[in-house]
């Protein structure tokens, strides 16, 4: 597979009130027809990172390719290629989905006729050819993100980045977007995506990346970035005894503890302590986001 | 097509925004038609052209940062293969359409009045243009000084720019009435222009000397803050 986006090297200082590192030498590489997702507590470095790819930032040193072009260097060719999905972003209350597809599209300079037809077609991909005449004011947060969506798919570029696009959303929202991208992956195109949500991460991505203060601390599959911890399960107990943390590490959140475990062996055993016990339990192999808050930090141990 | 995009919706979904635009230039004249002098009402008139497309180019470049910050639509634009001189003419021109129906309007009562003819009306014209880019380019200068200022503190520049360019200087009314003062009207660009419509309407005598002089200073005015914007305004965030 080769490379959409390559960064390296890639380094952003923030001078404002205090010198702030927001990438402290960012190496990452994306393969064409990837979904690609960049994983990471708030204030780690993702925004920025996909500021610079996407040539609205310029970095303090290192570059970035995006299909071969630098994005320091070569800003207007990579800016044909791509379309990008910011943070936060609204809709203007007065734009239909279809006039927010069908203006964007015209902006890549596409004919008029050629511009309906992508207007059209992006938003039966986000499903929302039903609303499109609707005003966005009138829609559901989903649905207002999808439209914003829909404008960077109906501008056909071979690479989409889109900053946290589901926050903010319902679960059944959320899901419809993350249909729409793997439908976009399916068809061939480049998605380079932020977020902070580890189910997010672990559904939709092909690869995955986990930032933190700057720097990439763990990149691959969601499976192989879950095999990076050695304990393969996890036991939540609701309650304590004191042989607990004999069974392997514990993370106390309240009344409840998180026992990691190597084995499915381990995990039926201390099920069967705790349940002697009177307590309840409930054993399931580790998540994403037991990995991901083991390698950026913040457990708060019970250990011997 | 920004200035499309920036101008046609809210026409198609709110007309009503044509009226407001063309009842707040309008407002002085009500009250001069009351209590002015007769004759009085045809300089409100050039006055009430002069500050439609005034305000309004303030406006665009100060709503462009308010509003754009929020729906982040300038955010998607600088990543794509849109130059900023676009982006910028774009958001200028956007309200110069919305402002159209009412100079239109205006316009038409000087004609049923008798000051436009052909000649004058496209002098009347290019100074309205002219108008609207100065005005543009101060707003610009705004947007782009104040890049990180709150919306709040945009608006109340907004509204202090209206007063201070538009209603307070010789715009609704001849530059005669401020005697020795008049020179003042030469500086700003609104009341530079609504001089020089009243010159090309008969209704203010001008040596040639001075006509040329004030469009020198009204074009040197709009590219020193074109100059002074693009000195300091940055498509891409460093």
């Amino acid at each position: 597979m080769s490379e959409a986006v390559k960064s390296l090297d890639l380094v952003k200082v923030y001078y404002s009130k205090e010198r702030v590192e927001a990438l402290k030498g960012v190496n990452i590489s994306i393969g064409k027809g990837e979904l690609f997702t960049l994983l990471g507590p708030n204030g780690a470095g993702k925004t920025t990172f996909l500021r610079i790819i996407s040539t609205q930032l310029l970095p303090t040193k290192g570059d970035a390719t995006v299909l071969g072009y630098s994005v320091v260097e070569q800003p207007e060719k990579v800016r044909e290629h791509i379309a990008v999905v910011p943070q936060d972003v609204a809709t203007y209350g007065n734009y239909t989905p279809w006039e927010y597809a069908y203006y964007f599209a015209r902006l890549r300079g596409m004919s008029s006729r050629t511009a309906r037809l992508a207007a059209d077609k992006a938003l039966k991909s986000v499903d929302l050819a039903q609303l499109k005449e609707r005003t966005c004011s009138t829609l559901s947060g989903g649905e207002k993100k999808r439209a914003i969506i829909a404008s960077a798919l109906a501008s056909d570029t071979d690479v989409l980045m889109l900053d946290e696009p589901t926050s903010g959303l319902d679960a059944v929202a959320r899901r419809g977007v993350w249909s729409a991208l793997r439908d976009m992956v399916e068809k061939g195109k480049t998605i380079l995506l932020t977020t902070h949500m580890m189910e997010e991460a672990e559904m939709v991505s092909d690869r995955l990346a986990i930032i933190n203060k700057g720097n990439v601390v763990a990149e691959g599959r969601p499976d192989e970035i879950k095999s990076l911890a050695k304990e393969k399960y996890r036991v939540v107990v609701s309650g304590h005894f004191d042989k607990l943390s004999n069974y392997g590490e514990v993370t106390k959140l309240g009344d409840r503890y998180i026992v990691y475990v190597k084995t499915e062996n381990e995990a039926l055993e201390l099920l069967k302590t705790t349940l002697k016990m009177g307590l309840r339990a409930e054993a399931s192999p580790i998540t994403l986001e037991d990995v991901f808050v083991k390698l950026v930090g913040g457990i708060n141990n019970e250990n011997h | 097509m920004i200035a499309w995009m920036k101008s046609y919706p809210d026409f198609k979904r709110n007309p009503l925004v044509l009226i407001v635009i063309a009842l707040i230039s309008a407002i002085p004249l009500f009250f001069m038609a009351i209590f002015a002098a007769e004759g009085m009402l045809i300089h409100g008139l050039i006055g009430a052209m002069v500050s439609t497309i005034s305000f309004i180019g303030v406006s665009a470049a100060i709503q462009d940062i308010s509003w754009d910050r929020y729906v982040k639509i300038r955010e998607m634009i600088v990543a794509m293969p849109v130059h900023p001189a676009s982006y910028a003419m774009g958001t200028a021109l956007a309200p110069f359409l919305l402002s159209l129906p009412s100079l239109v309007f205006f316009g038409a009562i000087a004609s049923l009045w008798g000051f436009l003819n052909v000649t004058t009306t496209i002098w009347t014209i290019v100074s309205l243009v002219m108008a609207w880019a100065a005005m543009s380019a101060i707003g610009f200068i705004i947007s782009t000084y104040l890049y990180k200022a709150s919306p709040w503190l945009l608006n109340n520049i907004s509204n202090l720019l209206g007063l201070g360019l538009i209603f307070i200087p010789p715009v609704y009314y001849p530059e005669t009435l401020l005697g020795g003062l008049s020179w003042i009207s030469v500086i700003l660009p609104t009341s530079n222009v609504a001089g020089l419509i009243r010159y090309y309407l008969g209704l203010l005598p001008l040596t040639p000397e001075t006509v040329i002089v004030r469009w020198l200073i009204l074009i040197a005015t709009t590219v020193t803050f074109v100059v002074l914007t693009s000195l300091k305004a940055k498509w891409r965030e460093t």
